[in-house]
């Protein structure tokens, strides 16, 4: 089957074709160097040797239909030669519907690639041999089209073109030695300055860039151990470590902003008070000692810096603050909008079986045993599917009523335990509030209970994530993955409504009671980050090492625990969480954050190197990253951020400390700027974008309405490319259909002529000893070929309504070119093809074009047969069939085209004439020659 | 950075980065992976393009395809002759292709091309049965890989003609989010 990719350059017609096209286009460019200039006269005399019976009619036909396509334009020409390369890997591409060609040029460029390598692979030596010439010239034509295409793009596409050919790297490089080598003629031509240095920039720009990128691969985190996890346990554990890994970048930028812009004009103008010593427990509670420093926002002073240049601190805090959560903001919106893209849009929700086997396997796994491993589960796992297929989907009533109830039940216990811990927690507040005092004197004992709120918060977030993943037990749903939903939603519930509570506790009863509430809050949310780091070193503790252990020692029925990826991955978006909130309270609270993530990936690796195992199902990790992302964003960044903003406007800073006292709330500083600004005439344009664009309602309303419309129109877009997708998907299968449809009646027709084969078989052999031209082709050959002509008539049809037997006939008039000995058989076919025509109306009009020409080749044959006609007739069909798909294809190719279309029609109906007439002369023939 | 000089010159650096995905340090150190196959063989100068190739043999041993049930096909898919002799061109064309930042379209290319064991350009049954079998170690019954083979193809295949064209196998592939970050080998 791999051979008849290089069908077409049997042809000599094909060839001329090529040939004169580039003659067309060689006056053009006088530079391009035409690497048929040699070979061109060779083919026209070839021409004229292979037609030497050409009447003036004839010629006539023949030229009209060689011109059809160079009247539909230079540019549409050339794409029309490329597109009707036929190729063994693609069948269904070169003749791509109209809507292809619109497709970017990289993918042509693709294809075009692709196709090369496969003629280069696949190619047969035998065909090589005999059409080499043709083959050369084919490649060279399809080069010199890749070549021009990338010329004509920006060198940033010209780049990622080259780079994305999929030739292999000796190819690539000629290809790019071609494109600059004409480049730098087309400059030589016109030698313009400009073009000279922006060529040179854009080459520094790229030297620059790609050194930039050397730089960032050496600082690249973790590269190695990420390998290694990669290595041993697959992509969806290492999605936790690269999950892990941005969060700890997202908390060093933040860090080095807030550090930079806070911290250091702070720095430089205050000192820390003295008196305070430092007790040691200050580490775990932030009180005492930490009070005084620049940890928490109480310690910030609200003057203005005098200095070389006044610096505002409490302009430079407020802004601060918000700049570094819109860019938050911002890059989780834009990678989970990327990740939303890649991963959901285009993926099937139905969960298929085919894909698990060809697209799950995990290339970056190199460890030999998680490579056995991984090869079990995917036996069991297959086995589950064949039994389940087996089994079917009988679940009666009962059982289904059963689930149901579990699962309401569970999903009761899950709900009624978050509250419960919510309540619990809001009380247990209240209690500590009444123990507080608002001194900065607290004895040791004092300190110490104030751990007592994030103990329990944190121990609660340990054990009943572990409570909850117990109801799997009982828990029965249908599919894996509504499973882990359920497990995950439940999760953050309980998470963000303790993080809720104790948001309203500080906001309500903090914000009121203390002199210098932020700094308390700063520091509650201190101990919280702590407490909670050390809970992830003993969840990992409990859940990995000892399930480890219990497993392997006591109750191997459990076995090696797995890496829980998405309670790992929750417990992570909880501490970011709490770093959001705090960043306000505790500018620098960023430190102890990264601190914590750079030690708890260290621990983590440990844990799962010595522990784990790699997980027993795979697949859907891209989603569940997904998933994670969207939580990181929803519930947690946006919770951080309103209650930011609640903070900003509606909440009195304390009147005695921090950078906004005596202010009624924070974000009254921008009013106080803009109208310190108002006596500035340079800085008018931010008195009025605060006049007309912050403080009105008819922006605000005026970007909502906007917004909703566009979101209207991209989800109409949305439903219309669904549609056109579905329409797509139909086409597929309707092509499939109709292949098959052929095959049938191929083997049909095939049954009922037994001895057919060997005969051909015989005459091949004959004919390859001749050596004659073009159509040394098998038996199977031809049917392929036939085929393909076929498929391709079909789709023409598809899109566009064209009347069938007119390429039938323009396949035939070109009949006459063989030499009289053969011209009288050839008349013979052709009235009896002409007959079946007419007989063989076959219900699919659509196939019927195909059917005819292999109707023909079989008729053909009964009749060289009986003639006893000896070799040349077979080659004669040959030629007819490749004939017919040339004519087929060019008639199509055509006609894909909406601005050649115009100028074709008079050439095909033009060819329906010649081939009635062809008819009618054959007729004759036929009545001479009995 | 006098092993920078030495190993390429400049021009061939940058065709190397026009070329593929990788940057100059990346080039070198596979340079160096290359070289540590065969250290006799391979010299560390390469400015004059010598014209060498490592057979198939040295190249699975790698640790990085050893364990990878597809590691013959990957080989042969990217060498030349398509026995799985790879002069480093070609060596640095494979992990280019494998890498992270190598495009859906490319690596979709030359799965299909992977996963086309007998190199008829479609992904038949009896391919399908080749890959079952080496990624669950040949332990499941004739019946079964039968079965199974039966169902992915029944699944995958739009145009009905029991095998799986590479429109097929795209299609197939675009729904699988996963495909991206598992078709890659880290280097």
């Amino acid at each position: 089957m791999t051979h008849y990719s290089n069908g077409a350059f049997y042809n000599p017609a094909y060839h001329d074709s090529e040939t004169l096209e580039l003659d067309r286009r060689s006056p053009r460019k006088p530079h391009h160097s035409n690497p048929y200039a040699q070979e061109e006269p060779a083919w026209q005399a070839g021409r004229a040797n292979v037609f030497p019976t050409v009447t003036g009619q004839w010629g006539h036909s023949d030229d009209s239909a060689w011109r059809v396509p160079w009247e539909g334009g230079q540019e549409e020409e050339s794409r029309w030669g490329r597109e009707r390369l036929p190729t063994g890997h693609l069948p269904t591409h070169p003749q791509s519907p109209p809507w292809q060609q619109a497709a970017p040029t990289n993918m042509t460029m693709r294809w075009r690639g692709m196709r090369r390598m496969s003629m280069f692979v696949n190619g047969e030596p035998t065909h090589l041999s005999i059409t080499e010439d043709a083959i050369r010239n084919e490649l060279e034509q399809e080069e010199q089209n890749l070549v021009k295409d990338l010329v004509a793009c920006s060198t940033k596409d010209r780049i990622q073109g080259i780079k994305e050919l999929p030739m292999s790297y000796e190819e690539k490089k000629h290809i790019r030695s071609q494109v600059l080598a004409f480049k730098s003629s087309k400059k030589s031509r016109h030698l313009s300055c400009f073009a000279d240095c922006s060529d040179n920039v854009s080459l520094s720009f790229r030297r620059c860039g790609s050194s930039m990128a050397s730089t960032r691969q050496t600082l690249e985190l973790w590269q190695g151990t990420m390998k290694e996890i990669g290595g041993r346990f697959g992509t969806s554990v290492l999605s936790y470590f690269l999950f892990l890994k941005s969060l700890f970048m997202l908390n060093i930028f933040s860090f080095l902003i807030n550090f930079g812009f806070i911290t250091i004009p702070m720095l430089a103008y205050n000192q820390i008070p003295q008196n305070v010593t430092f007790r040691g427990l200050e580490l775990l509670t932030g009180a005492g000692y930490f009070n005084y420093t620049v940890m928490y926002y109480g310690s910030y002073g609200s003057d203005i810096i005098k200095g070389l240049l006044d610096y505002n601190m409490q302009l430079a805090y407020f802004f601060t603050i918000a700049a570094y959560m819109v860019l938050c903001g911002a890059s989780i919106i834009y990678s989970m909008a990327s990740s939303f893209k890649t991963n959901y849009v285009l993926s099937d929700p139905v969960a298929g079986g085919s894909w698990q086997l060809l697209c799950s396997w995990d290339f970056s796994v190199t460890n030999e045993k998680a490579v056995r491993q991984r090869k079990n589960n995917l036996r069991v796992q297959l086995k589950e599917t064949l039994s389940e297929k087996t089994q079917g989907e009988g679940l009666t009533t009962a059982e289904r009523m059963k689930h149901f109830g579990v699962q309401l039940g569970a999903w009761f216990i899950s709900t009624s335990l978050a509250v419960g811990c919510g309540s619990a927690i809001y009380f247990l507040s209240q209690y500590e509030q009444r123990q507080t005092t608002d001194t900065d004197n607290w004895s040791l004992l004092q300190e110490a209970e104030t751990l007592l709120v994030p103990f329990v918060v944190s121990l609660i977030n340990l054990v009943v994530p572990l409570f909850y993943s117990l109801f799997n037990k009982f828990e029965l749903y249908s599919n894996q993955r509504r499973q882990i939903y359920a497990l995950i939603f439940r999760n953050v519930l309980l998470k963000m409504s303790i993080l809720g509570i104790l948001c309203y506790y500080w906001m309500k009863e903090v914000a009121t009671k203390f002199s210098c509430w932020e700094s308390m809050v700063g520091q509650a949310l201190y101990r919280l980050v702590i407490v909670d780091f050390f809970f992830l070193m003993l969840g990992s503790f409990f859940g990995e090492f000892l399930s480890n252990v219990i497993g392997t020692r006591w109750l191997p029925r459990l076995g090696v625990p797995e890496f829980d990826v998405a309670r790992n991955v929750l417990d992570l978006i909880y501490a970011q969480t709490l770093a959001w909130i705090g960043i306000y309270f505790s500018p620098l609270l960023p430190v102890i954050q990264i601190i914590k993530f750079f030690i708890l990936f260290y621990l983590k690796k440990v844990s799962l190197m010595q522990n784990c195992q790699p997980p027993r199902r795979v697949g859907r990790a891209a989603q569940m990253r997904t998933i994670f992302i969207a939580l990181l964003f929803f519930p947690s960044f946006v919770g951080s951020l309103s209650m930011m903003a609640y903070t900003f406007w509606s909440l009195t800073p304390s009147k005695h400390c921090g950078p906004f006292q005596g202010l009624n709330n924070t974000f009254s500083i921008v009013g106080l700027w803009v109208t310190d600004l108002e006596g500035i005439s340079t800085a008018s344009w931010v008195v009025w974008i605060y006049q007309n664009v912050i403080r009105s309602e008819i922006f605000y309303f005026l970007v909502t309405i906007i917004i909703l419309f566009i979101t209207f129109i991209f989800w109409q877009v949305t439903q219309g490319r669904k549609l056109l997708i579905l329409l797509l998907r139909q086409q597929i299968i309707n092509e499939g259909k109709d292949k098959t449809f052929l095959l049938e009646k191929l083997q049909t027709l095939q049954k009922s002529q037994p001895n057919n084969k060997s005969k051909t078989q015989i005459k091949q052999s004959k004919r390859r000893s001749d050596g004659s031209s073009s159509g040394v082709r098998s038996n199977s050959n031809a049917m392929v070929q036939t085929f393909l002509a076929g498929q391709q008539d079909s789709r023409g049809n598809y899109f566009c309504d064209v009347p069938v037997p007119s390429d039938i006939s323009t396949s035939y008039q070109r009949i006459p070119i063989a030499s009289d000995r053969q011209s009288s058989s050839n008349a013979l076919a052709l009235a009896r093809q002409r007959a079946e025509v007419q007989d063989y109306r076959t219900p699919s009009t659509l196939a019927s074009p195909l059917v005819q020409v292999m109707q023909a080749r079989q008729d053909y044959e009964r009749q060289a047969d009986a003639m006893d006609d000896g070799s040349s007739s077979m080659s004669n069909i040959m030629m007819q069939v490749m004939e017919a798909r040339m004519r087929a294809e060019e008639g199509y190719g055509v006609q894909g085209r909406p601005v050649a279309t115009e100028s074709s029609v008079p050439a095909r109906s033009s060819a329906l004439i010649q081939a009635m007439l062809a008819r009618q002369q054959s007729q004759n023939e036929y009545d001479d020659g009995y | 950075m006098g092993n920078k000089q030495t190993t390429f010159r400049d021009e061939q650096f940058e065709a190397y980065q026009d070329c593929t995905f990788f940057t100059r340090k990346e080039i070198l150190r596979l340079h160096g992976r290359y070289r540590e196959l065969a250290p006799h063989l391979v010299p560390l100068d390469y400015t004059n393009d010598p014209d060498i190739k490592l057979p198939l043999t040295l190249l699975i041993n790698m640790p990085e395809l050893k364990e990878n049930p597809f590691r013959d096909r990957i080989v042969q898919t990217f060498s030349e002759d398509g026995q799985g002799n790879l002069s480093f061109n070609d060596f640095v064309d494979m992990f280019s292709a494998l890498c992270e930042s190598s495009s859906r379209e490319l690596k979709t290319i030359y799965a299909f091309k992977i996963y086309d064991f007998n190199r008829d350009n479609f992904i038949c049954k009896e391919d399908m049965e080749k890959t079952i079998n080496k990624l669950t170690k040949g332990e499941l019954t004739p019946e079964e890989v039968t079965l199974v083979c039966d169902k992915a193809i029944e699944e995958a295949d739009l145009d009905g003609d029991s095998k799986l064209s590479f429109a097929d196998f795209e299609n197939m592939i675009s729904k699988a989010p996963d495909f991206l970050s598992t078709f890659h080998v880290r280097i």
